[in-house]
């Protein structure tokens, strides 16, 4: 079963017309105004699923869908802003907790069919879907991959973030495909010139860039004796426009290389002010005075991006056999959103999507969170993944003792 | 992309910010501010005709779109530009009165060898294209290796520019 | 006490080498990048390098293979971040007597100079 990066490119759109469509249908019945502000693809392991969703209450819509393509969909807000949702249908004064929930199941229902009516005018079929469930929980539990039986099976995940902007409402639309459904189709659509990509070797991928993670943050805590774990590491695939908004715009430290080898392409270290401050601190010997980043933070931080850049992509070139060579890295403290931009459009130049690899360690020690983002020329990736032997997965780890014997 | 015309909804009596984000655009008719982050190498080009009170904001990121079936103009310093001038016009202005203001293009990690990096060609295609158009530049941040934010208020035409580790400017 | 030339681009890396180094070694020069530490070694004469690999200009690698071609009693240990098989063979190859992968600790460093240049 393969993809091809054009069929997800066309998929991906096909989910952003959809989510626009939900969000018009939104519109005409509660005169809200919102924008649909990013759609993306993501390869992730099935429990992690809604990881983005905070832990709080959530509450929505969900419905099951077949035809040419089968899956489940479902819609969520947290549930406070579901009653200023409600409120929107029934103004007034009070809106009991029943009326929230009726007022969410409407506009539930006619969003989700916008959302999977475009998908059926695209495929030139119909798709049935159920009457909507009403659904709640707290943060991902809402969702329904919670409780399957297979948390570490890796699929591919539709997502749209849709905001309300005036009262700072954000909607999740997330579009879960049975997975044979999905590549079944992709292969039905693909140009039958495209290159594809087994998916098998995606979901290797997708593991040793976890392993890379791990590794990143095993040498943070070798190198700064602070605890840290790698949380999350997932592939995402998005168009090219989207990529800096997966960045906040808060003032962050970071180093940047340019990949040359295949593949070619970026990878960015990223720290939020404070986390920065901590780590450097537990590599200098002595403490230094007031709240500002000093130069010499900003020096431990250049040395401790440059390890963790070599940590998560030293497992793939074992892997692959082959060398992976970067620039030196840059070191970068600006806002988050304005350091990526320029990366992703180096990357659009010759690319409307692009793969993300997205992966965050953190420590509850001390505050610390660190971010990777990894952006591989798609062709490039799609050819070194072609090289993969996927019996080569474990290969990570190079021992220098071996090739130096004397 | 999001419209915001003061005819549709009530009028609150403190103008109201429209976010713009990146590769979209955004007019304003009734003295609302417009705003932009995140600008890297991205330029965000400010559009305003005092005479009719409108004002729009468009946030590019490339510099031209190249035989793009179907992409977003808004993405593009040319098609960009051009869609905004045509949108602001929509909504009652006139182009010989419309004045821009522009901020971004910087070369922070820009990797290109030769220097020809993308902040700087995006600089190139937007002031080519308002030159085109025989619209007037009459402010701008432009280079530079720093991020900005920016903010384009409706009713005064002035053009606030935030930078980390920099005090703003009003353009 | 051996004589010891550091080139590493990143000054928090100088900054810790010197610390490591300087009980037992005298520190002879300290440089950004391979170009640099051609021309140190050639002026020094230490009698060990240790050897960044990623660095502007000129990457440890070259510069390794430039010092050896021309002193094959040189003593150069790679001291980097890049963990990659396909690198190690490559330092191997420019004649590297030895590699060091950060992050470490002090003990691995000297060992490694140990196995390089017994004391």
């Amino acid at each position: 079963m393969n993809v091809d990066i054009q069929s997800l490119g066309t998929f991906n759109e096909l989910a952003h017309e959809g989510a626009k469509e939900a969000t018009a249908s939104m519109t005409q019945m509660t005169g809200i105004d919102a924008d649909v502000d990013v759609t993306q693809i993501t390869l992730m392991d099935r429990g992690d699923v809604g990881e983005t969703l905070a832990e709080q209450a959530f509450v929505g819509v969900e419905f099951d869908f077949e035809g040419e393509l089968s899956g489940q969909t479902a819609l969520v807000l947290d549930q406070d802003s579901s009653e200023t949702l409600a409120g929107t249908l029934m103004p007034g004064d009070e809106i009991s907790a029943e009326m929230a929930k009726s007022g969410v199941k409407e506009i539930g229902n006619i969003m989700m069919s916008g959302f999977i009516d475009g998908w059926a005018d695209y495929l030139e079929t119909t798709i049935d879907h159920s009457p909507p469930t009403y659904i709640e929980g707290t943060g991902k539990e809402i969702l329904p991959t919670s409780g399957d039986d297979s948390p570490a099976d890796q699929v591919f995940v539709f997502k749209s973030e849709i905001e309300w902007v005036d009262e700072s409402v954000d909607f999740y639309i997330y579009m879960l495909p049975d997975q044979d459904s999905l590549t079944d189709l992709m292969a039905d659509h693909a140009d039958a010139e495209a290159d594809a990509i087994p998916v098998d070797k995606l979901h290797v991928f997708n593991r040793m860039t976890q392993q890379g993670t791990k590794q990143a943050a095993e040498n943070v805590s070798m190198m700064t004796g602070i605890d840290v774990e790698a949380e999350v590491s997932q592939i995402n695939f998005t168009r090219i426009e989207d990529i800096p908004k997966q960045v906040g715009t808060d003032r962050y430290v970071g180093t940047a290389v340019e990949f040359t080898d295949l593949p070619s392409g970026f990878l960015l270290v990223l720290f939020d002010e404070a986390s920065a401050k901590n780590a450097a601190e537990a590599l200098m010997p002595t403490a230094v005075e007031g709240d500002e980043l000093t130069d010499q933070h900003t020096a431990a931080i250049e040395e401790l991006g440059n390890i963790m850049t070599s940590g998560f992509v030293d497992g793939w070139a074992n892997v692959l056999q082959t060398s992976i060579d970067h620039t030196p890295p840059r070191l970068v403290h600006d806002m988050g959103r304005a350091i990526i931009d320029p990366l992703a459009a180096q990357v659009g130049q010759h690319q409307d999507h692009a793969f993300v690899i997205d992966s965050r360690m953190r420590t509850d020690d001390v505050e610390f969170e660190s971010e990777i983002y990894a952006l591989p020329n798609d062709e490039e990736l799609r050819e070194a993944l072609e090289e993969l032997a996927v019996e080569r997965a474990e290969e990570t780890d190079a021992d220098p003792e071996e090739i130096f014997q004397e | 992309m999001k419209v915001y015309d003061g005819s549709q909804t009530e009028q609150s009596s403190t103008p109201e910010r429209i976010k713009v984000g990146i590769a979209e655009y955004d007019v304003s008719t009734n003295g609302a501010t417009l705003s932009t982050s995140g600008l890297g190498s991205c330029i965000g080009v400010g559009l305003h005709d005092e005479e009719s009170s409108v004002s729009g904001l468009v946030h590019v990121m490339l510099p031209v779109s190249e035989e793009v079936n179907g992409g977003n103009p808004a993405k593009f310093a040319d098609t960009g530009v051009k869609t905004l001038v045509r949108e602001l016009e929509d909504h009652g202005a006139d182009r010989s009165n419309i004045v821009a203001k522009i901020a971004g293009g910087s070369d922070m990690l820009d990797f290109s060898k030769n220097g020809s990096g993308i902040g700087v060609r995006n600089a190139n295609v937007v002031e080519e294209t308002l030159s085109a158009l025989d619209i007037p530049i009459v402010g701008e941040d432009i280079g530079g290796d720093h991020g900005r934010s920016i903010r384009l208020e409706g009713d005064t035409g002035d053009l606030i520019v935030k930078s980390a580790n920099r005090d703003s400017k009003r353009l | 006490m051996p004589e010891v030339l550091i080139a590493d681009d990143s000054e928090f890396m100088r900054n810790l080498l010197r610390e490591i180094l300087e009980e037992d070694h005298q520190i002879v020069g300290e440089v950004e990048n391979g170009v640099e530490a051609v021309e140190a070694y050639k002026d020094k004469d230490p009698d060990l390098v240790m050897m960044d690999i990623v660095m502007p200009i000129r990457d440890g690698i070259e510069a390794t293979d430039e010092i050896k071609t021309e002193s094959p009693d040189a003593n150069v240990i790679m001291c980097t971040s890049v963990g990659q098989e396909e690198k190690m063979k490559e330092a191997v190859k420019a004649g590297a007597d030895g590699y060091i992968t950060k992050p470490f600790q002090k003990p691995s460093v000297m060992e490694a100079i140990e196995d390089v240049v017994p004391s």
